[in-house]
């Protein structure tokens, strides 16, 4: 039993675990590429649906979490020795340690590094010397933020639900919860931001839940009953009328149709009869955008089989009838297809971007211009000094400081034995 | 008894019909100090030329520091040159537009790879821990001559070469130069081989050599 | 004609046996043998597989175990970056493992195999009989022999050094394999995972931004759509497989460039610590030496990967036209003669619409007709050499005997009838097919979605 515990705790503090699983899984999505063209979405399907595969996955952010444990212990450790805490030091948390006599020189030793430029403090038992800043701080929002995107992943692969429905102007909205609010009005606007070129807002009223008046955007997405609310095309809710000569009845129905922008044609099926319709909104020509100003007119064209009948302009709210053919559109009204995500993977992923992007940001100058360097001298019972060194950057200058301290200790005993 | 660092038997070095040493036999225990005199043209720098890897003889044998120079290549004989002998020369040498510290890391650089640290120390053992950022121009001839010195001992010489290294200075700079040089010896036990023309440097020796004409003509051990 | 052809294969094993040698000081008896019967292995075996098998199954085979090779390299590039950039990691029973005589048994074999094979697959296999074969033993037995034993003789003379650590061995190894196999079209690596890595993008973006909730393209400022196009572009393939190509030695020369240096803190004299240093410095910068040269013939393999040396049989459209009855009637010798193996290839002209589309006779003897483009890419069409079609777009290899069948990057086909007259297509579906076609991968230039 101690064993096993032992090897799940090597497990999820190795350093190879994480790229180890990584592989495996550019393995499996390999062999999928072999044999689909879809090979990415087979696999985040597979891994949804095999037990091994996502207890696989589980392991990433598991292991991270592991590191930063282990890192934040060897953290603390090397910290209280630093601060002369503790008596004794560990090996395995610095890059060099040797052991050397205590020599005269030792009395000096601190008002020398104070003179290389390090800044010391001295206990009974230790002196320390240290320059420059941790990364410990960058490393730990980097663990992190690799542990936000781990766990962003695993929560979105296993957990995403959605739901794609339209939202159309005095209709509720089709939240899954299924008692969304009416949607009062959609609105889109011309954006003047960098990345969005509109912006959409879906007023929404309060629902039956008690909540308030809300407004959902573009980016980032609103949050509506637990779902992420995600438009995706612009469109018309057209009701539509149409009645042919062989037709037995006329045929009415709220169509949604995926008409925007103007030009894009959708094709609406008349059932039980050969004919069909295709529909789009005509542009203005005078640079206005239809959608934005509610003034639409359609064009049609009536399909019977693969011929076309005959083809025209109807305004919103207006008609056309010809030989017999009657079509009208006598209510049109602003639609957005949008699907409802439940999924909240999303939230850690964008932790997990501003968390890494703030690591970069912290370690980058630390790193190039004052990067962590440390030194600690020990007694070691009477006659004996441990010196550990490390070196976050500038590795070479900081180990010729280490070792120049080391000769004048060793020089120091010369001294003695003159 | 002391090994001997230098063995020489025979050691000649002509240059064409001139022949600028005559066979020469001479044996330099390991951590002496050699004081060479003689007049200009005797041979002095010839023979140091020759013990410090710089020369080839003509003929004869020389073995310094256990290695036989005539067998070594050209490639052989810049390691022996880069690990085993530090030199100092009447002229500082240096390079005009570094710093004191730059031009002995110049030295590292040469031998091994550059230690900042190191040569800041080596500086410091020399008394110029306050000059450390000046340039050669800078400094004094007496101070030009101590950067010589850290530099010719940061590489750990066995065997130090001084031709002249007094030369240029006033009684006072040559008395602290060769104070340096003995309390430097007495630590890194290296051995000197020093030419000049001046009988007060060769007194701080333990033995000085005479040439004349490339020959050996006397020999002279000093009181300690 | 043919020994010329081979040379580059042959000179490239004799590279791979040169950094084995080095790679397992000590073991060269072991590293000769072993690589010389495993080139004999390879040659005869995939000459018997050539016997048994359609060519596409054993080129299969060859292409798949040069994939599971730069695999390989790719783990092992890996495991060398972490071991020199982390404290802590050590592989010492890996390393340990690597240095016994069986593992340079085993790894000189393998790659005197897959050499050995892709060497075989250069030659134009005519005569499969047992006496092809019975030649085929002692001739590259003696090669393998000459060159093996040449080699060791060049890496005597060779200076110390010239140091080859365990992880530029592997990487040297597969360069020099997929620089002797990107010479074959048929074995090549690299382009097939150009197209993959395309594929990748694009359902990797699409993915992340459906993940992400990121708007659509109606949203997003036009300029930034741009640049969020260029990931759906082919380039980002060719740019993407180059990164995943050099990879693995770009890791393995930053993982020489990253190793510590040894311990000096316990010398307490500097020049003797400076040395040290050095000296470690020195046989760093040697060890830079392999995996610089393995950079240098993954370049090359790419490179003829990009600009094959194989000219593409690519002839100019025919135009065509249809009777009144809605037919494409194409005789099978007429302006051109359709089952002389070669691609034809036409273009038809309906209400200012065209579509271009080629008739083909496989090796089995069957005709087929396709359009002259696939379901994934942009119809950039297609071209002819080498027992296979290419794609133009992503330039991934259609073998003949799969060109008529649907799905992946192979050309679309056609319904047609083979009459007496010559071969008959629907107007109409020809025009329907490819307008569906074209529509449907021109979305590919619009985001994928």
């Amino acid at each position: 039993m101690k064993r096993l515990l032992r090897a799940v705790g090597v497990l999820l503090t190795s350093r190879i675990t994480s790229p180890v699983v990584i592989g495996i899984f550019l393995i499996i999505y390999i062999v999928i590429a072999f044999f689909t063209e879809d090979a990415l979405i087979t696999q985040m399907e597979l891994t949804r649906r095999s037990v091994v595969l996502v207890a696989l996955l589980a392991l990433l952010p598991l292991n991270i979490a592991g590191r930063i444990v282990a890192e934040i212990r060897a953290f603390i450790e090397r910290r209280r020795l630093m601060y002369g805490n503790v008596a004794g030091s560990d090996p395995e948390l610095f890059d060099e340690t040797i052991e050397i006599a205590i020599s005269p020189a030792f009395a000096g030793l601190r008002e020398r590094l104070d003179v290389l430029g390090y800044r010391t403090r001295q206990t009974e038992h230790n002196l320390t010397a240290w320059q420059g800043g941790s990364i410990f701080p960058a490393r730990q929002l980097f663990l992190f933020g690799v542990f936000c995107l781990f766990v962003g992943i695993f929560i979105s692969l296993v957990t995403r639900t959605s739901y794609r429905g339209p939202v159309v102007e005095g209709v509720a909205l089709p939240a899954p919860s299924g008692s969304g609010g009416i949607v009062e009005r959609i609105r889109l606007e011309k954006s003047t931001g960098r990345i969005l070129s509109k912006e959409l807002i879906m007023e929404v009223a309060p629902s039956g839940k008690g909540d308030a008046r809300t407004e959902c955007g573009i980016y980032p997405p609103t949050r509506y009953h637990g779902s992420f609310v995600y438009p995706r095309f612009l469109g018309v809710a057209l009701l539509v009328r149409f009645s042919a000569p062989d037709l037995p009845s006329a045929f009415e129905k709220h169509a949604i149709l995926n008409i925007y922008p103007a030009g894009k044609e959708a094709p609406l099926e008349i059932p039980d009869s050969p004919y069909r319709l295709m529909v789009s909104m005509a542009d203005p020509g005078d640079g206005s955008d239809p959608y934005v100003t509610g003034r639409m007119v359609f064009t049609f064209k009536l399909l019977k089989d693969k011929e076309v009948v005959f083809a025209g302009n109807v305004p919103g709210g207006g008609t056309f009838a010809r030989d017999g053919y009657r079509l009208a559109f006598p209510d049109f009204r602003r639609m957005v297809i949008t699907d409802f995500i439940q999924d909240y993977g999303v939230l850690f992923i964008w932790t997990a971007a501003i968390l890494l992007g703030a690591s970069f940001l912290y370690w980058l100058p630390v790193r190039l211009f004052f990067p962590r360097r440390e030194m600690l001298f020990v007694r070691q019972g009477t006659d004996m000094i441990r010196a550990c060194s490390r070196a976050e950057g500038n590795d070479r200058d900081h180990g010729g400081v280490f070792n120049e301290v080391l000769d004048l200790l060793d020089a120091g005993r010369a001294g003695e034995r003159n | 008894m002391v090994e001997s660092i230098i063995e020489t038997n025979g050691l000649t070095r002509s240059y064409g019909d001139i022949c600028a040493l005559k066979p020469l036999d001479l044996q330099v225990p390991e951590g002496e100090w050699l004081s060479v005199m003689g007049h200009s043209g005797s041979g002095k720098s010839t023979l140091m030329n020759l013990v410090g890897g710089l020369d080839r003889p003509t003929a004869g044998s020389l073995r310094v520091g256990g290695e036989d120079l005539l067998a070594l290549s050209e490639d052989g004989l810049a390691r022996f040159r880069r690990e085993f002998v530090g030199i100092i020369f009447q002229q500082h040498h240096m390079v005009p537009y570094l710093t004191a510290v730059e031009n002995v890391m110049l030295a590292q650089y040469f031998h091994s790879v550059p230690d900042e640290a190191e040569a800041r120390s080596a500086l410091e053992r020399v008394g110029l821990g306050h000059r450390l950022k000046n340039r050669p121009g800078e400094l004094s001839g007496g101070e030009q001559q101590r950067v010589c010195i850290a530099r010719a001992i940061i590489n750990s010489p066995k065997l130090l070469l001084g031709d002249e290294p007094t030369g240029n200075l006033d009684h006072k700079s040559t008395v602290m130069v060769m104070e340096l040089l003995k309390e430097l010896r007495a630590e890194e036990r290296f051995t000197v081989i020093m030419v000049t023309h001046n009988q007060d440097v060769a007194a701080w020796g333990d033995r000085t050599i005479y040439l004349d004409d490339g020959v050996l003509v006397r020999e002279e051990r000093m009181k300690s | 004609m043919v020994a010329v052809k081979l040379i580059p294969h042959i000179l490239s094993w004799a590279g791979i046996v040169l950094v084995l040698l080095r790679g397992f000081p000590g073991r060269r008896s072991v590293v000769t043998l072993t690589s010389i019967s495993g080139f004999v292995i390879g040659v005869v075996g995939t000459f018997t597989l050539f016997r048994s098998f359609p060519g596409t199954v054993v080129f299969g085979i060859v292409t798949s175990a040069l994939g599971v090779v730069f695999l390989l390299i790719w783990g092992i590039s890996v495991a060398s970056i972490y071991r020199s950039t982390g404290r802590g990691v050590t592989f010492l029973w890996v390393e340990r493992l690597v240095n016994t005589s069986l593992c340079a048994g085993m790894v000189a074999a393998i790659a005197g195999v897959v050499a050995g094979a892709v060497g075989i697959c250069r030659l134009p296999v005519t005569d499969k009989t047992v006496l092809g074969l019975s030649l085929l033993v002692p001739a590259s037995g003696a090669v393998a022999y000459a060159v093996a034993y040449a080699t060791l003789a060049i890496e005597k003379r060779l200076p110390k050094s010239f140091a080859v650590s365990p992880y530029g061995m592997p990487t040297a190894v597969a360069a020099l394999l997929l620089f002797s196999s990107s010479s074959i079209l048929r074995l090549d690596l690299f382009s097939p995972l150009s197209m993959k890595v395309m594929k990748f993008a694009h359902d990797f973006v699409h993915q992340f931004m459906e993940s992400m909730l990121i708007p659509d393209h109606v949203f997003i400022q036009s300029y930034l759509w741009r640049y969020i196009g260029l990931l759906f572009g082919k380039e980002i393939g060719f740019w993407g497989g180059l990164f995943i190509w050099f990879t693995p030695a770009l890791l393995v020369l930053l993982a020489g460039q990253f190793e510590r240096l040894p311990p000096v803190a316990h010398i307490r004299q500097g020049a003797q610590r400076r040395k040290i240093l050095a000296a470690a410095i020195r046989e760093r910068r040697f060890r830079l030496v392999i995996p610089l040269i393995s950079l240098l013939f993954f370049v090359a393999a790419a490179y003829q990967s990009r600009f094959p040396s194989v000219e593409y049989w690519d002839p100019k459209p025919i135009v065509v036209t249809a009777t009144s009855s809605g037919e494409i009637i194409i005789p099978k010798k007429g302006e051109v003669d359709l089952e002389d193996g070669k691609l034809h290839k036409f273009l038809f002209n309906r209400g200012g619409k065209d579509a271009r589309f080629f008739v083909l006779m496989g090796p089995a003897g069957q005709l087929t007709v396709d359009l002259d483009a696939c379901a994934i890419c942009k119809p950039d069409g297609y071209g002819q050499a080498d027992g296979t079609v290419i794609c133009y777009y992503c330039k991934t290899l259609i073998p003949l005997e799969t060109v008529g069948k649907p799905g992946g990057c192979n050309p679309v086909p056609i319904t047609f009838a083979e009459k007496d007259d010559g071969v008959h297509i629907d107007a109409l579906t020809l025009i329907n097919e490819w307008g569906n076609t074209v529509q449907s991968t021109s979305k590919i230039k619009e985001g994928g979605k």
